[in-house]
């Protein structure tokens, strides 16, 4: 799921400095999981932020409200009859989530609160690792589901480099060589033999923003997909 | 533990979140025949195949609830439907009505006045545990 | 001949090579890399051009080649992974081997959380393995990466790393497998010091066929100090440094360190003349290229092969 991770109070602060009516809109979807976003962390935000504006002359109002998803328009939606009360929002969604409130609300200020950092797992309460770059073409079939992409600093398809040393990255002591787990995880399951031959390069795919409608749907929105219409 | 765990119940703000979507709650209490096409459309129902798991059944158990006592719950009542809409529920928004019933909404809305009295689902999806 | 070049000749005709290496200046200085060829030249059959090394920025490694050319020196144009995409290296190959560069060394690279700029984007469009079979199918096919066709094809010698002692160690003869399959011509190793484990390697390598189907150049760097071995040891990813070694360095007086440090360098440099399947030895001396000429003299290898007594 993605993980988000609050930014620092600071940078809030001046974001929102300016205006006197603030709303923030928190997430209770990814962001929320990752204790990041939710409402909980809505409200720890707008009491911490109005307790740093406590000096200032005039400080501004500085309200909360939590949709079940930023990223979907029937959440969105319920929004509707309350922005035009505020001059500004907060947006403690992942970049997706502020992205699409702020095309909602156009003539709103949008802001976001925290920063969204990767694709990831949940190891335990509060332990996020990155395990995903959605690069598009997933190879994990290949790699006995170890990502060369995310897990390989240096994005190796024929690892691992001269640098691995005691099955560490030479980046990092505590991060594990993904081509020596690979090659643990596939010699353990006798699939050696993916790994033997040289893996060409590829094609990355991910490089422009992506907009897909599945086949099925293409019809209602007399959506032509590029692909099909080659076809 | 935040402010609001502590705090009394607010009727008040419940009854304001509550007129937010009365027609469709109007709609959900006195139009759903039971047909048990949404349960169908439940991957969650499907799996569980626990009458706790469809759809209509947890929303009128939740927002349906809150509603009927007109917003006089108290925190007791609020936990007690926090499996319904918090575990047994992702809003994954799948659930078909054919009389109309948006189920989705109802259950945001259950869990958004749950959640502005203090009352949150806890991730993972455990309930009780801290 | 694939391309023509000094290492080539000398190679293919079972003479044991020795190649060097120069890294480039911090700066737009021609004086630098004049002064470290001075001790190369006739010392050498080529040299190693490194590629921003260490991710710190150096000047470019095609640039410091065409240098070396005109003092003399055949370089072996080194080329990472970490800085450019497929369009920039076959651009830039192009451009060398226009200007006379014959031997391509392809390797990933040190990624750049260790350089002087370590918040810069990476790049590792693809990996060395795939930059190797680029550089062949430029060569053997005259085609780019996607196929298309290439006017004047570069023909290069195509060079790799290998490193024997890194992990999992029981892949790595597999993985000097797929650089062959890849298409290398020669493989320079990282520096030994662990000859134990090195004649392992080796005799996997022999016995796998490999050494028949490619050049391997064993990597040496004499020790300057105790304090380089005992960095060496425990800072440097991907090196095994016994402590048979550390010891010999701490048994003598500081000062006879360093030819001590020479001495053991040319005591691995008399095995690998002899060793089934090295083809030659690289000489890393790195910030040490005034020591050159007296390592390779020490070790027996001069007179080098005079390039117009190759043809």
């Amino acid at each position: 799921m993605i993980i988000a991770k609050i930014k620092p109070l600071e940078e809030v602060q001046a974001m929102i400095k300016d205006f006197k009516r603030i709303l923030n809109v928190g997430c209770a979807g990814c962001t929320a999981i990752c204790l990041a976003g939710g409402q909980k962390e809505v409200e720890t935000l707008n009491t911490k932020l109005a307790v740093s504006f406590k000096e200032e002359i005039t400080s501004p109002l500085i309200e909360g409200f939590t949709v079940e998803r930023q990223c979907e328009v029937q959440f969105l939606a319920e929004l509707d009859p309350m922005v035009e009360d505020y001059d500004a929002l907060l947006s403690m969604a992942c970049g997706a989530g502020v992205q699409f409130l702020a095309e909602r609300f156009p003539d709103m200020k949008v802001f976001p609160a925290v920063n969204t950092t990767f694709v990831g797992i949940n190891r335990d309460i509060g332990w996020y690792e990155e395990r995903c770059q959605c690069c598009g073409e997933c190879v994990l079939a290949i790699t006995g589901g170890i990502c060369p992409v995310t897990m390989c600093a240096k994005v190796l398809f024929n690892g691992p480099c001269g640098g691995s040393q005691d099955g560490h990255c030479e980046v990092d002591k505590n991060i594990p060589c993904a081509w020596v787990n690979i090659y643990k995880r596939l010699k353990a399951q006798g699939r050696l033999e993916q790994i033997l031959s040289v893996f060409p390069a590829r094609d990355w795919k991910n490089q422009t923003q992506g907009t897909f409608v599945l086949e099925e749907y293409q019809d209602r929105y007399s959506y032509k997909d590029k692909e099909g219409s080659q076809k | 533990m935040t402010e609001t765990t502590l705090r009394p119940i607010d009727v008040k703000k419940i009854q304001e979140m509550l007129t937010l979507k009365k027609s469709k709650m109007k709609v959900l209490l006195s139009f759903c025949a039971h047909c048990g096409l949404c349960a169908e459309s439940c991957f969650l129902y499907r799996n569980h195949l626990d009458p706790k798991y469809v759809p209509a059944y947890k929303a009128i158990n939740s927002l349906g609830k809150i509603y009927k006592k007109k917003g006089k719950v108290d925190r007791e009542q609020l936990e007690e439907m926090k499996e319904l809409i918090f575990k047994n529920c992702v809003l994954c928004g799948r659930c078909y009505c054919p009389l109309g019933i948006d189920i989705p909404s109802m259950i945001s809305l259950a869990r958004t006045i749950c959640r502005s009295q203090g009352v949150f689902g806890v991730f993972p999806y455990a309930v009780g545990e801290p | 001949m694939k391309s023509g070049s000094n290492l080539e000749k000398i190679l293919a005709k079972s003479i044991f090579a020795v190649t060097g290496e120069l890294g480039p200046p911090r700066g737009a200085d021609l004086d630098a890399i004049r002064e470290k060829a001075k001790h190369l030249k006739g010392m050498v059959d080529s040299v190693n051009i490194t590629d921003n090394q260490t991710a710190v920025v150096r000047m470019a490694s095609w640039a410091a080649s065409l240098i070396a050319i005109q003092e003399c020196l055949e370089p072996n144009y080194q080329m990472v992974c970490r800085d450019r995409n497929r369009i920039a290296m076959q651009s830039d190959i192009l451009g060398a081997y226009t200007l006379g560069i014959r031997n391509m060394l392809c390797l990933s690279g040190d990624h750049q959380m260790f350089g002087d700029h370590p918040y810069s984007k990476k790049v590792f469009d693809i990996d060395s393995m795939q930059l190797i079979s680029m550089v062949r199918k430029m060569r053997d096919d005259g085609r780019f990466l996607n196929g298309q066709e290439i006017t004047k094809p570069p023909r290069m010698f195509i060079g790799a790393a290998a490193n024997p002692f890194g992990d999992p160690h029981e892949f790595r003869v597999f993985r000097l497998a797929k650089k062959i399959a890849a298409g290398a011509d020669f493989i320079q190793t990282q520096c030994i010091y662990n000859m134990n484990r090195f004649r392992e390697f080796m005799k996997q390598a022999n016995d796998m066929g490999l050494t028949e189907k490619i050049y391997i150049l064993a990597g040496v760097t004499p020790m300057k100090s105790l304090g380089m071995a005992r960095y060496m040891q425990k800072n440097v990813p991907g090196m095994d440094v016994p402590e048979e070694v550390i010891k010999r360095i701490e048994g003598v007086d500081k000062k006879k360190q360093a030819s001590e440090g020479i001495k053991m360098c040319c005591e691995q440099i008399e095995e690998f003349k002899e060793m089934k399947g090295i083809a030659g030895v690289h000489l890393m001396a790195i910030e040490w290229e005034h020591r050159v000429p007296e390592i390779v003299e020490q070790a027996k290898l001069l007179p080098r092969p005079n390039p117009k007594d190759l043809e």
